[in-house]
């Protein structure tokens, strides 16, 4: 393996240093429709294997210069298909291209890649140009809103930070419900190795994005599989869908240099309101309360940070004949809004392949090396009364100074209107450091064999390495419960190793005139391998010290030290597909996949998941006189599975702890996955000469053999039995995806794309005992939950008491006072939306792209119970709270209702781009800038941060939805882009 | 070239198909487990496990104090909503949903299964006899609390699902398991299970029975009540245990050394962790005192003024400084009324500036400028201002005067008021209160209120007196269904031989 490496690197290097000094000849010609021979303005020209190229003028013609060792010219125009034409000996070059480009594409589906008419399943495709711009850490954020039915929420806005990805809805009531990522072939784990640490009274850090290792700009598409016809090929761990990320490959030609820089800063996209000093002034004075400091103070403003962003890309690509190379390296510095917080990534990718054998065979290789650095504050998801800084800040009295007069941090100590338990958050970011370091290489070798022109092997071996090391602690001169006066500090490792194995044949032949066939089998192992430890302590003696550097310093009593090695999980699988295609006409594609797991219960080793698919290419048969040029009708049914629990759950497990070993796990021999079944019908279609295009689908899924943890009934140990339990979760919704060239003049273009899903979500058949969820955090709350899921209703629906508003004496007062829970809103998003516009008129070009959510209802836990009535005289309170036209009382409760439910919806203007293309200066070309604003506006009745971020916290194993609560607040960003080849 | 080709497809070679045969590594399978079962692991996990259901503040205390006339925990402006949780319990409104009673079943037959688990492996008869007791002990409370019991014989499979007992054939189990277990079991210390703790279980199941077999309408029979007295006249001759002279050393940082009452109690040691989960001793004083106070607390549940007017002043049980504490806290023991001082005495305030003088007057929603301050706060427990979070103070499950007052009670319920009088007087007369001129069920059910106050009897009391549905400062008469509790609603789901309690 070191030795391959070795060679292609060394391959690599060769090519590059060849491919030194060129001259040059000049071709001119002129692009045309090749229906009408009308010119075609602003057609690009590139030269085959490098990215410099230009654009038809008025009259369709262009010129430019062809370096010596180019042959090859790529002509492109938005609604055409490309055309590649050899210059040869040729001086002028015309050329005409033919209309229906947008169809033409070739989709990257499981195992293999398809032309778009060909596509029988609902599949997404999104290329580079397609991908959101700005500060983007991960291909998450790539596809947020671009897609319809995909719906992309953050976890918290630190940098880095984990997103729920939700595709065609709320699928599982557990944990697990992020789609499949494949990289290259390679499928992932799901799970990031950065290594936690201990917890303390301020909660835990939520988790960072398993794909922050992939640098975006190595991405060259993502195929999103959103039906079961199409993911039913990944069997048992497609039921949320399939994100297919194919990196960027060399192609033959010379070598091309590419480079970026970037370089941005990001601020509070939104600024949660509480009172300033000279407010809280007045609203002590109006409630008759003592408590004023003397000043001004925006202690949210102190935490924060206007931050820096700088990214850097380089990349060489290129290639012979017979071998083509890509290797890039990228260095990005993000630094988060909030003080001591950021992440910085370093990242080497090497993609090349071989032919061999005079193309008889060859060897694909694939390798992404990554080492990211967090740096971590504690903005923890689940704060109890301590809270978070983010809480600590909109708490902090705004008349009271952080930082006393002699430099000191102001606390109960020193200022008699702090109170004992209220801490200052800047000093707990002076006490609290946590680094998390995580390395991951992911790398992919894949040999192919033809056997015969019809039949190809190919084998494919894939690891996932990563390593997750996070040291941090507080130190104890901050107040923080338990760790006062005694500090706290811990170290970690995890380890996180995938591998692949895979085998496929590949038959394709025509087996009769105008009928083709393709035929696919596999057979496919993986495994999967998690491990690591922890160890820290409590009682330091030093206590403004870094004492993760001398964990034998602490109280012995007080030492924590832990290690795991999660059960080995393996999954085997056998697959297979068969595509026929009739004339263009009739497209039907079946596929089943039998997939065994070691985490299945003995009597259920393996599942099988099949799937079908019918598409009639009507503007090919009987609408090919219609006014569409485009008319194709999809039709699929399928079954896929989630085995997203964890290894080890069917068997009967005893854990070993301190000198002894207890039952961890009651046992189910017939655990299986769930399963989802569903059906698709699709309509693509392309009008009025490609200038409208769209997709129309209508899915309908229903899950079942939900996978759900409870207790063992009582009595039993303190263990939980993982069980498929009755009821099914249906989902089912219409998509729709719109792309019109609006405008397409002389030299200006504008295009306008828009998708929206609208989703139905329900819990049905099941009786049970209802399954909660939605915890709420915060003092004086403990035990408080507000979600449950509930036959007839949809998932991590609202039960709360209904608020009626204050009464004379300005307390809260409620339906039935209380007594009684209704069913008082949805955090499911009925409708999802993504709309993009993007004008270009020569070489200026600008991008809007919104995104938004519809017909859904947030909770501000942060409202509820941070920042309430009753803090006013010692913290500060929401600066709504002063509006209403009772006054409220101080005493008032905080108790959980639908007062703090609100409306979710909103619209965010999450790109806005501006970029010229300067072109060639001297050997450099290709010279862009582009200046892009991210998440410049959001359009929203909710009060809280962002109605995009999800706080997710778990009851039992089951996540919550739509909760805030004092998250890493969302930032708005501006980014200067400057790229150039050569 | 070639030879990296061939070395690829080498790699193919270098597997087979898998059997799927899971590995666990980091645990055991049970048949590993079962052969390095060590039994005395398994029994101190058995005591550890007392822990979460006796000493965390949320759990069977809570049951038994805040559903009382000697307990509430009001809600304070932001601070203890909490979902309504402890206004419910105060004014017998809870329901099957109950987070904390529910997490209390569990918790409880948590126990009851390990201790059965233990019988499985061989244990020597005194190990046998210990976990029998335990899981006796805590039988008696979920029969005491839901009324039925559901309960598995040892060796049974954990995906049956569980038989339940009713409360008859709880009881006579209860009762035939003390019977059986007595002479096995060793005669001591208070923080094992032992032969005078198996003794109190059976007086108070004895004494319980009549309330347990029929709630609303308690009958008591002589029998039973004869063997109560001889019962505790066994405890009373051994010599062993004697009224403490200082009240409060029972519940102290070192009660273990100090007391001279306790029969049964979890162990804690100052600074050592101890196994189990939940709140520790700690919690019984954090729950009440103030935040400004030393040590720091949750500013949370009271007592109510009715219950504190019943002591005189002369009584140490309301009110004593206690050497140790009172002079490095300015904390006294017992009930803590009006102004609050430090150590220096120097006047606390509360967090809004007020005078920390907590007040008799206290509201299930406090909704005044004094919301922190209202309800007279309540330290059983002195505090252990060494241990962090760890504390030393042993948590009193059966203690010599509960005994003594329960001989009194089955005297007097057989007609011998002359005997229980004497020995309410001794008791009083030891506290500092003055003697009682008669006795009657009413002031008897007072007395052990006096005496045993927030030790988590009180419920249990209330119903055996007939005297749980009364209406009481911030409760309104209850129904007679709050004579139980319901069964929780994910237990009830999860087996089918529970039936819910009537009413619920």
């Amino acid at each position: 393996m070191k030795k391959l490496f070795t060679f292609c690197f060394t391959l690599a290097l060769v090519t590059l240093i060849s491919t030194v000094g060129f001259s040059q000849k000049t071709i001119t010609g002129v692009v045309t429709d090749a229906d009408n021979n009308e010119p075609l303005i602003g057609a690009n020209v590139l030269i085959k294997g490098l990215s410099t190229g230009t654009i038809t003028d008025i009259d369709g013609s262009y010129s430019l210069d062809l370096p010596a060792g180019s042959d090859m010219l790529v002509v492109s125009y938005a609604g055409y298909t490309d055309q590649e034409v050899a210059v040869g000996g040729q001086s002028v070059v015309n050329i005409a291209l033919s209309a229906g480009a947008l169809l033409d594409e070739i989709v990257v589906v499981g195992y293999g890649t398809v032309r778009k008419r060909d596509v029988t399943g609902s599949v997404a495709s999104l290329k580079e140009e397609d991908f959101n711009k700005g500060i983007v850490v991960n291909p998450d954020q790539l596809i947020q809103g671009r897609v319809p039915g995909v719906n992309v929420t953050n976890n918290s806005g630190q940098p880095g930070g984990e997103a729920t990805v939700k595709i065609r809805g709320n699928n599982s009531i557990r944990a697990g419900a992020n789609p499949l990522y494949v990289i290259d072939g390679v499928p992932l784990d799901g799970r990031s190795a950065r290594a936690a640490l201990l917890q303390s009274d301020l909660g835990s850090i939520p988790s960072s994005n398993p794909l922050n290792f992939i640098n975006p700009a190595d991405i060259q598409s993502i195929e999103i599989l959103k039906d079961a016809s199409s993911a039913a090929i990944y069997g048992s761990r497609g039921a949320n869908g399939v994100v297919l990320v194919t990196t960027k490959k060399g192609r033959s030609g010379e070598t091309t240099v590419d480079f970026g820089v970037s370089l941005g800063t990001s601020s509070l996209l939104k600024k949660y309101d509480v009172l300033d000093g000279d407010e809280y002034r007045s609203a002590l004075s109006q409630y008759g309360l003592s408590g004023d400091g003397g000043s001004n103070v925006d202690a949210f403003d102190e935490i924060l940070q206007s931050a820096l962003t700088t990214n850097y890309a380089l990349s060489f690509g290129g290639g012979t004949d017979n071998s083509s190379y890509r290797l890039s390296m990228g260095y990005s510095d993000q630094e988060g809004i909030v003080k001591e917080t950021g992440i910085k990534k370093y990242n080497v990718a090497l993609n090349s392949s071989f032919d061999l054998l005079d193309d008889a065979a060859g060897i694909d290789f694939q390798m992404i090396t990554n080492h990211a650095t967090e740096q971590i504050a504690p903005v923890s998801s689940n704060a109890g009364f301590t809270g978070n800084i983010v809480g600590q800040a909109l708490q902090w009295n705004p008349t009271v100074p952080l930082m006393t007069s002699d430099g000191a941090f102001t606390k109960a100590d020193n200022n008699p209107l702090v109170g004992e338990t209220t801490i200052n958050p800047l000093e707990l970011l002076a006490a609290y450091d946590e680094t998390a370091n995580t390395t991951t290489l992911l790398g992919s070798i894949s040999p192919y064999y033809n056997i015969t022109d019809k039949l190809q092997y190919r084998y494919r071996y894939g690891i996932n390495y990563s390593t997750g090391r996070t040291r941090g602690g507080i130190r104890g001169f901050v107040n923080v419960q338990n760790v006062e006066d005694r500090g706290l500090a811990g170290v970690s490792n995890t380890t996180l190793v995938s591998q692949l194995h895979s085998h496929t044949l590949n038959y394709t032949d025509d087996i009769a005139q105008g009928v083709s066939m393709t035929l696919l089998g596999g057979y496919e192992y993986q495994k999967f391998d998690f491990k690591g430890y922890v160890a820290g302590a409590l009682g330091f003696t030093v206590q403004d010290f870094d004492n993760t550097n001398a964990l034998q310093n602490s109280d012995p009593g007080s030492r924590v030290m832990f290690s795991f090695a999660d059960p080995v999980s393996e999954l085997q699988s056998y697959f297979g597909r068969a595509n026929f295609n009739i004339n263009d006409k009739y497209l039907f594609t079946a596929t089943v996949r039998a997939d065994g797991s070691s985490k299945f219960g003995d009597n259920n080793r393996y599942g099988i998941f099949p799937s079908a698919a019918f598409a009639w290419n009507l503007h090919n048969d009987i609408m090919s006189d219609g006014p569409f040029d485009e008319f194709k009708v999809r039709l699929g049914w399928g079954q896929t599975g989630n085995q997203e629990f964890p290894a080890g759950a069917a068997q009967e497990r005893y854990e070993l702890v301190e000198q002894g070993s207890q039952q961890e796990n009651a046992p189910n021999p017939d655990l299986k996955w769930e399963t989802s079944t569903t059906m698709n019908l699709g309509i693509d279609f392309a009008i009025f000469d490609y200038a409208l295009a769209g997709t129309i689908e209508y899915f309908t899924r229903s899950t079942e053999d939900l996978l759900l943890d409870p207790f063992v009934s009582e009595p039993g140990p303190a263990v939980r039995a993982w069980r498929n339990i009755d009821g099914k979760v249906v989902n089912s919704g219409v998509e729709l995806g719109l792309t019109g060239f609006i405008m397409d003049t002389d030299n200006q273009q504008l295009s306008i794309t828009a998708n929206i899903a609208m989703l139905n979500n329900e819990f049905k058949d099941y009786s049970g005992a209802p399954i909660q969820t939605g915890d709420l955090f915060g003092q004086g709350i403990s035990g408080t939950f507000i979600q449950t899921h509930k036959e007839g209703f949809p998932l991590n629906t609202y039960f709360v008491r209904e608020y009626t508003g204050l009464d004379e004496s300005g307390n809260s007062t409620y339906t039935d006072d209380g007594n009684t829970f209704y069913e008082l809103g949805d955090p499911n998003a009925s409708m999802i939306l993504g709309l993009s516009a993007n004008y270009s008129m020569n070489d200026f070009s600008v991008g809007l792209n919104f995104n938004g959510a519809f017909g859904h209802e947030l909770y501000n836990n942060t409202a509820n119970t941070v920042i309430p009535i009753g803090n006013l005289g010692t913290r500060n309170i929401d600066a709504a709270l002063l509006d209403s036209p009772t006054q409220e009382s101080v005493a008032n409760p905080i108790t959980a209702s639908s007062r703090y439910i609100e409306d979710g919806s909103f619209i965010k203007l999450a790109n806005a781009t501006v970029g010229y293309n300067i072109g060639d200066v001297g050997k450099f070309s290709n010279i862009n800038v582009t200046l892009t604003g991210q998440n410049l506006f959001v359009i929203t009745d909710y009060t809280g941060f962002d109605p995009e971020v999800n706080t997710v916290n778990l009851r039992n194993g089951v996540p919550s939805q739509g909760i805030e609560y004092i998250p890493y607040p969302s930032a708005k960003s501006f980014i200067l882009s400057v790229g150039v080849s050569f | 070239m070639k030879k990296y080709f061939l070395f690829a497809f080498l790699l193919i070679g270098a597997f087979a198909c898998t059997d799927l045969e899971e590995e666990l590594r980091e645990d055991l399978t049970a048949s590993q487990a079962l052969s390095d079962v060590q039994v005395d692991a398994l029994l101190n996990s058995a005591y550890d496990g007392l822990r979460l259901p006796y000493q965390d503040q949320a759990q069977f205390w809570a049951a038994q104090e805040h559903t009382s006339d000697e307990a509430i925990g009001p809600t304070r402006g932001p601070d203890w909503d909490d979902n309504g949780v402890w206004r419910v319990l105060h004014n017998h409104e809870w329901n099957a949903d109950h987070a904390f009673l529910g997490d209390t079943f569990s918790a409880l037959l948590q126990v009851v299964y390990g201790t059965t688990d233990i019988l499985n492996f061989n244990p020597t008869s005194e190990q046998e006899a210990e976990a029998r007791f335990l899981r006796a002990f805590v039988m008696s409370s979920v029969v005491d609390g839901w009324g039925q019991v559901p309960f598995r014989e040892a060796g049974t499979s954990l995906l049956d699902d569980a038989p339940v007992l009713s409360a008859q054939e709880t009881v006579d189990f209860i009762v035939s398991e003390c019977d059986a277990i007595l002479a096995n079991l060793p005669d001591g210390p208070a923080n094992t299970a032992n032969k005078d703790a198996a003794r109190v279980l059976l007086m108070k199941i004895l004494l319980n029975k009549g309330a347990y077999l029929s709630r609303a309408t308690p009958s008591f029979d002589a029998a039973d009540m004869n063997r109560v007295i001889s019962l505790a006249d066994d405890i009373i001759n051994s010599g062993q245990y004697s009224l403490a002279d200082n009240y409060f050393d029972n519940f102290a940082p070192n009660n273990t050394d100090l007391s001279t009452e306790n029969i049964w109690v979890i162990s804690n040691e100052t600074g050592v962790p101890q196994g189990g989960s939940g709140n520790s001793v700690r919690s019984r004083w954090f729950c009440s005192m103030h935040y400004n106070q030393n040590p720091s607390g949750w500013n949370g549940f009271t007592t109510l003024g009715d219950f504190y007017m019943s002591f005189e002043d002369s009584d140490v049980r309301k009110k004593a400084d206690y050497a140790g504490v009172t002079e490095a806290t300015g904390v006294n023991a017992g009930f803590l009324f009006g102004q609050q001082f430090d150590a220096d005495g120097n006047p606390l305030m509360d967090r809004k500036g007020n005078d920390l003088s907590f007040t008799k007057e206290v509201a299930l929603k406090e909704s005044g400028d004094n919301l922190e301050i209202t309800g007279i706060r309540v330290v059983k427990y002195p505090p252990d201002i060494n241990g962090g979070d760890n504390v030393g103070n042993d948590l009193v499950l059966y203690r010599y005067a509960d005994v003594l007052l329960m001989k009194a009670e089955a005297e007097l319920r057989n007609g011998n008021a002359g005997t229980a009088l004497s020995i309410v007087n001794d008791i009083r007369s030891s506290r500092g209160a003055s003697t009682l001129g008669s006795i009657d069920l009413d002031e008897l059910l007072a007395e052990r209120g006096r005496e045993l106050y927030w030790e988590g009897h009180r419920r249990t009391d209330l119903i055996r007196f007939g005297r749980f549905l009364d209406a009481w400062e911030e409760k309104p008469a209850s129904g007679e269904e709050r004579l139980l509790f319901p069964i929780p609603t994910g237990s009830l789901a999860s087996n089918p031989n529970l039936t819910q309690n009537p009413g619920y």
